[in-house]
């Protein structure tokens, strides 16, 4: 082996490349007959320790755990606050669904309780009202009873005719303002709450009255 | 070894691009050691191996798909991105720099010793390793690299040529100039010049022709 060959393979000859066994031996043996050689050799293994050394001492290096503490964060940031905003989006968006909802329904059944009080007649502060409640002293509280015509009594002065007019109002009165109706009262008993149903035409007077039990 | 870390590094990776941060967790701490030290041992510098570990680690949280399983494992397509952002921070960098100014600043060589034996011996060892550390950072990145590759992380030529990307050939080329312009160095610094000329490389006073050659 030539110094030249020694040189390209020296260091392979001394460390774990993957050599031959003759080459390794050629240049073990030409290190041996040449100082110059070997005092190259001497100085390959020393830079080797050397650079052993250099390995073994950062051989454990980790990057700082705040390089790990600042990644998860970012992490965090990028995949977490994209979530949080889309659920507050669709939070948003519900609620406001909901407060939809919520105010059509109220309309909805404002407009039924509107439609319900027109179909029911007129209100009972009215006509019939301010004939029949405050005048005979009735409860405010007034209904309409069912239509059938059969056991009214006539009030005397009234002429039975048509009807198709008429309304029915249910009254509570003291059994006195009969008497004012023009029908006989019991005096022993005319301080007692009645409910009546009186049937009031479309002149806003009473016309008939039935006692209810 | 626990099941979570015998999951493969694609599964992991494709947890965590939907949001799964224990995965990205692991992957990083399966990961971030070699990264770092290679980073290290390139840049001698701590505070800069830890930046790029960091960037090398955004991006792949920010574009997971950048890795491709068909190419690759992640360790060497991770390696491969930490091997251009050292590359790129060397180019920035002025090839030659003084060795007082990485003491002074005290960020260069900030080399902890961890045994047993006397504040001596201990003082001898580290002034030994700060001085290679020292010659192996004057190196070109060329052939730092081939260094670094082969010499400390003891990978075969194969490996290192395919860490590179070039022949096996040129990686062999690079590490023979490397040592020879190492060992000039490290008797520059013991202060005990030998005749050096084995490799055709007399001291530093051949790196520019060395850097031609490339």
């Amino acid at each position: 082996m030539t110094c030249d060959e020694f040189e390209a393979i020296g260091w392979d000859a001394q460390s774990n490349a993957p050599l031959t066994d003759a080459q390794r031996a050629a240049a073990a043996e030409h290190a041996v007959s040449c100082t110059h050689c070997a005092a190259l050799a001497d100085c390959w293994e020393a830079t080797r320790l050397e650079l052993r050394s250099l390995a073994q001492v950062t051989t454990t290096a980790e990057a700082p755990a705040r390089v790990e503490m600042r990644l998860r964060q970012q992490f965090r940031a990028q995949h977490h606050t994209p979530k949080a905003r889309r659920t507050a989006v669709v939070t948003a968006w519900v609620l406001a669904a909901a407060a939809v909802l919520v105010g059509a329904a109220s309309w909805v059944n404002w407009r039924t309780s509107q439609n319900r009080a027109v179909a029911l007649g007129p209100d009972p502060g009215g006509a019939h009202g301010r004939s029949v409640g405050p005048s005979f002293g009735a409860d405010p509280q007034t209904f309409m009873a069912d239509s059938e015509l059969s056991d009214f009594t006539l009030l005397p002065g009234v002429w039975p005719g048509d009807t198709d007019d008429d309304a029915i109002l249910r009254v509570r009165m003291q059994r006195g303002a009969l008497g004012v109706l023009g029908l006989p009262v019991n005096e022993d008993r005319a301080n007692e709450w009645i409910q009546v149903d009186l049937l009031v035409g479309d002149d806003g007077l009473p016309e008939a009255v039935r006692l209810r039990e | 070894m626990s099941i979570a870390d015998q999951e493969r590094d694609d599964i992991l990776l494709r947890r965590a691009g939907k949001g799964d941060e224990e995965a990205f967790t692991l992957l990083y701490r399966r990961h971030q050691g070699a990264l770092y030290r290679s980073a290290l041992r390139m840049t001698g510098n701590p505070w800069v191996a830890e930046e790029i570990v960091q960037d090398v680690f955004l991006m792949l949280m920010r574009d997971p798909r950048k890795y491709d399983a068909a190419r690759g494992t992640l360790g060497g397509f991770l390696y491969g991105v930490t091997r251009n952002r050292v590359l790129k921070h060397l180019e920035r960098l002025p090839r030659e720099i003084p060795l007082e100014e990485h003491h002074e600043n005290g960020n260069g060589l900030s080399i902890v010793l961890k045994d047993a034996s006397s504040p001596a011996i201990q003082a001898e060892k580290r002034e030994r390793v700060e001085r290679v550390w020292a010659a192996v950072l004057e190196l070109p990145a060329e052939f730092r690299e081939a260094v670094v590759l082969c010499e400390l992380e003891e990978r075969s030529y194969e490996e290192a040529a395919q860490v590179i990307g070039c022949p096996i050939g040129t990686v062999r080329s690079r590490l023979h100039r490397g040592r020879a312009l190492l060992m000039a160095r490290l008797e520059m610094l013991r202060g005990a010049p030998r005749r050096l000329n084995a490799a055709g490389v007399n001291g530093f006073e051949s790196k520019r022709e060395v850097r031609n050659d490339l």
